[in-house]
Parts: structure tokens; C-alpha cells; sequence
């Protein structure tokens, strides 16, 4: 594998080497890309125009809504109170990253913020933490890449989408598909499951009493204060919170690919790890590595 | 399979959607977008991140997500509960459109066991296809 890509990759150029890892996002950023723009085509935007609002927006659940809410023609307003609360997890995501973006010109910030997205927000979080190399330059080079595959798949859709006739009510379905697809990669603990059960009833409630989109961000904005409300009341009264059943992690396959949560479990044993080594044997001298990682913790 | 030509994806498009109309919606969506992905990056870049912020954001993407997937499955543009007498299961009544029951079961195991994205939304949209023939 190694000699594989050094005879890829001889002069170990950083463009292709991330294009490398870019590349399984890319691929599967193709087909969904593809159905998005079939949808916008059949929401009435020409293919130039599905071009500009997947650069613009390049988010693969808002742009499906957006296609939903121009049939339905809702009002303006509606549109951009559903996208931003949509939109509104990116705020989290993003300050997760911050740290790493500190000396960073406002240009650089303006252009990594721009095309941040939750996949290649996940390899670049991934990314940051195991690789002391990996720079900002890096980071966007990712979401560029990203953002060409999302945007061409989005076009061939707005093509494609004039000259072959497709079941619209299947390709609707692509957009619930993908809303559970991230539920799921969503819910590590029990108290993410049982708010989402409970959102089922809730949202369904809200959706038919206020007969409008408002039912989705009045059962968003319960729901999550409910969770942030439980998991404070848990830490609260329990001696050990981290070992409350509520808090726990749900069984999951383990598979080659890392979330963040993983991820930043991993990170603390690393951190404990490095603690004990510190503690362990104090003359030793402590390099710039564990200087950094001191300092992010 | 339902055929949509030209004539019936024309007139699902409401006549006054017109180019500057979609290029508003466009910068409105664009908006949206940037909002939440800038600033918060941004004004933490040189902050700390307050606690209860982290905490409360955990809970929104399950929070949303659900509440867009049970929009998607069980409630119909007029926002009224969707009952449907499923011929193939005896004619009971089930709340909810039937066939994006059974995908969303589908979808969800191969998101579980996958965690792949791509293969999740096509095993998605196949079960739809499949059960479009009963």
C-alpha cells in the first residue's frame, strides 16, 4: 500500500497526498450530489443555478429543503429561519475547530468557515488532532476538494435532470434518508436515543398544531434543552456523572471509520497517558509535541 | 414508474419563480449558511468556548434531524397526519407514508452498520423503487 502510493506519489506532492484523503469523501459525495441536483432541477433552477447555491450553500440537508420549500413555495422568511436552524449545528461544529485556526489570517477564516461542511469537518478534526503536520492549508485544501466533487455531482444532476424522467416521490426520499443516516451517526449515548424518541412524538405533536415549519424549531429548541436540562440535572446529583446509565455509551460496531466522540475519548486516554509518562519520569525533557498537546487541552 | 416530463416539473414550479426571484432565495439561503459557520468559528478563534453553549449544541443535530424525518414520513404538505390502508398487509391502518417506513428501517441498520453515507441513502432510495411495484 505504502509503495503503492510512493510510486503514485514520488515527489510526495501535499495537493495529491490530500487529494488522497479527500478522495472516499469525494466519491461519496457523487451520487447524493447527483440527486440533489435533480431535485432542484425539478424545483425550477437551471443547472447554473444549482451550481452557484451548491457553492454557496454546500450543505447536502439544506439544499434538499430548499428544493422541498420552492415547490411548496413557502414565503422567504420561512425559507431562511428553516436553513439557519439547519444550518445552526455548523456553529458547533465550528467552534470545536477554532483552536486549531488561531493564527490564521481573517481571510483564511473567511474561507475555511465558508466551506466547512460535517464530512470534511470530520476528516479535518480527525486530521488535526493525530497530525501535528497537518496544517490549515491542508484543511482547506480538503474542503476544496470536497466542494468540487459536491458541486460538479450537483450540476451533472441539473443536466441530467431536463433529459431522463425520474420518480420524484423516490428521490424525495433521499433527503430522509440522509437526515437518518446522521440521526444515527449522531446517537452515542442513551440520553441522544431517548431524545430522539421523544422528539418523534414531540415534533410530530408541534408539527400538527402549528401546520407550519415553526413545529420543527419549536420541537428543536425543546427537545435540546431537554437534553442539556437532563445531562446538567444527571452531573448534578450523580458522585460519578461519567458512570451514570443515562450518560453511557451505546453499543456500536467498531468499523475503520472514527467519529468525533471516538476520537476525542481516544484523545483524553492519549492525554492521561502522556500525564502518567510525565509523572512517571519528570527529567526527561519534554519536547515540542507534548508542549503542544499541553496547551490544547 | 411515474413518469414526470417537462409539462408536469414545469408546473410544479409556482409561476413567479422567476431568476430573480430564485437569486434572492439564493443569496437568503447563502446567508444562512454563512451565519452559523462563521461567526461562532471566528469569535472563539481568540475565546474560550462558554460550557453551557458546548452542552446545549450537543443536543440540537438529534433534536432537528428527528423532527425533519418525522416531517418527511408522516406528515403531508398541508401538514395533516398521514393514514394510509396498506392493501398487501390486510388493509390496516397505518399512520405514516408505508414505503418510507420500511426504507428508513433499511437506511437505518445499513447507517449503523456501514457508517457509510452514500450506501445509506442508495439502499434508501432502492427499497422506495422496490416497493413502488407491490
Amino acid at each position: 500500500m505504502q509503495e503503492k502510493a510512493h510510486q503514485i506519489n514520488p515527489e510526495k506532492a501535499r495537493w495529491l497526498e490530500n487529494l488522497g484523503i479527500a478522495m472516499p469523501l469525494c466519491l461519496s459525495y457523487l451520487p447524493i450530489g447527483i440527486a440533489c441536483g435533480i431535485l432542484l432541477h425539478a424545483a425550477g433552477m437551471n443547472f447554473l443555478l444549482t451550481l452557484l447555491v451548491s457553492i454557496v450553500v454546500f450543505s447536502g440537508g439544506a439544499q434538499f429543503i430548499l428544493a422541498s420549500l420552492l415547490v411548496i413555495d413557502a414565503p422567504i422568511s420561512t425559507i431562511f429561519i428553516t436553513l439557519f436552524f439547519l444550518e445552526l449545528r455548523y456553529a458547533l461544529l465550528g467552534s470545536s475547530l477554532s483552536k486549531y485556526l488561531s493564527n490564521e489570517s481573517p481571510a483564511m477564516i473567511f474561507l475555511f468557515s465558508f466551506s466547512m461542511n460535517d464530512e470534511n469537518y470530520a476528516v479535518n478534526y480527525l486530521k488535526f488532532v493525530t497530525d501535528k503536520h497537518w496544517t490549515t492549508r491542508d484543511a482547506l485544501m480538503v474542503e476544496h476538494y470536497s466542494l468540487i466533487s459536491w458541486a460538479g455531482g450537483n450540476m451533472i444532476g441539473g443536466l441530467i435532470g431536463n433529459t431522463i424522467s425520474i420518480d420524484l416521490n423516490i428521490v424525495d426520499f433521499a433527503l430522509t434518508a440522509l437526515f437518518l443516516y446522521m440521526i444515527v451517526m449522531q446517537i452515542q449515548r442513551r440520553l441522544s436515543l431517548f431524545i430522539c424518541i421523544l422528539s418523534v412524538f414531540v415534533s410530530l405533536f408541534c408539527l400538527l398544531i402549528t401546520r407550519s415549519t415553526i413545529g420543527i424549531i419549536v420541537s428543536t429548541l425543546l427537545m435540546s434543552l431537554l437534553g442539556f436540562w437532563i445531562e446538567f440535572e444527571v452531573r448534578k446529583h450523580h458522585a460519578n456523572p461519567d458512570d451514570a446509565w443515562i450518560l453511557g455509551k451505546l453499543f456500536r460496531p467498531r468499523t475503520t471509520r472514527t467519529t468525533k466522540e471516538d476520537v476525542e475519548v481516544e484523545k483524553q486516554l492519549e492525554e492521561e497517558a502522556e500525564e502518567a509518562d510525565e509523572n512517571t519520569d519528570k527529567a526527561d525533557d519534554v519536547d515540542d509535541n507534548k508542549d503542544e498537546r499541553g496547551d490544547r487541552s | 414508474m411515474m413518469m414526470f416530463n417537462n409539462l408536469t416539473v414545469a408546473s410544479m414550479v409556482p409561476s413567479h419563480h422567476n431568476l430573480v426571484y430564485h437569486l434572492i432565495v439564493i443569496l437568503i439561503a447563502a446567508l444562512a449558511a454563512f451565519i452559523p459557520r462563521y461567526f461562532p468559528l471566528h469569535f472563539f478563534t481568540n475565546r474560550k468556548i462558554p460550557e453551557w453553549f458546548d452542552e446545549w449544541m450537543k443536543y440540537v443535530p438529534v433534536a432537528l434531524f428527528t423532527a425533519l424525518v418525522v416531517k418527511g414520513i408522516f406528515v403531508d404538505s398541508k401538514y395533516r397526519l398521514i393514514t394510509e390502508h396498506v392493501s398487501w398487509l390486510g388493509n390496516v391502518l397505518v399512520y405514516g407514508h408505508v414505503t418510507y417506513l420500511i426504507a428508513a428501517v433499511f437506511v437505518m441498520l445499513v447507517a449503523y452498520f456501514t457508517r457509510s453515507m452514500a450506501f445509506s441513502v442508495v439502499v434508501g432510495l432502492l427499497v422506495v423503487w422496490l416497493l413502488s411495484f407491490i
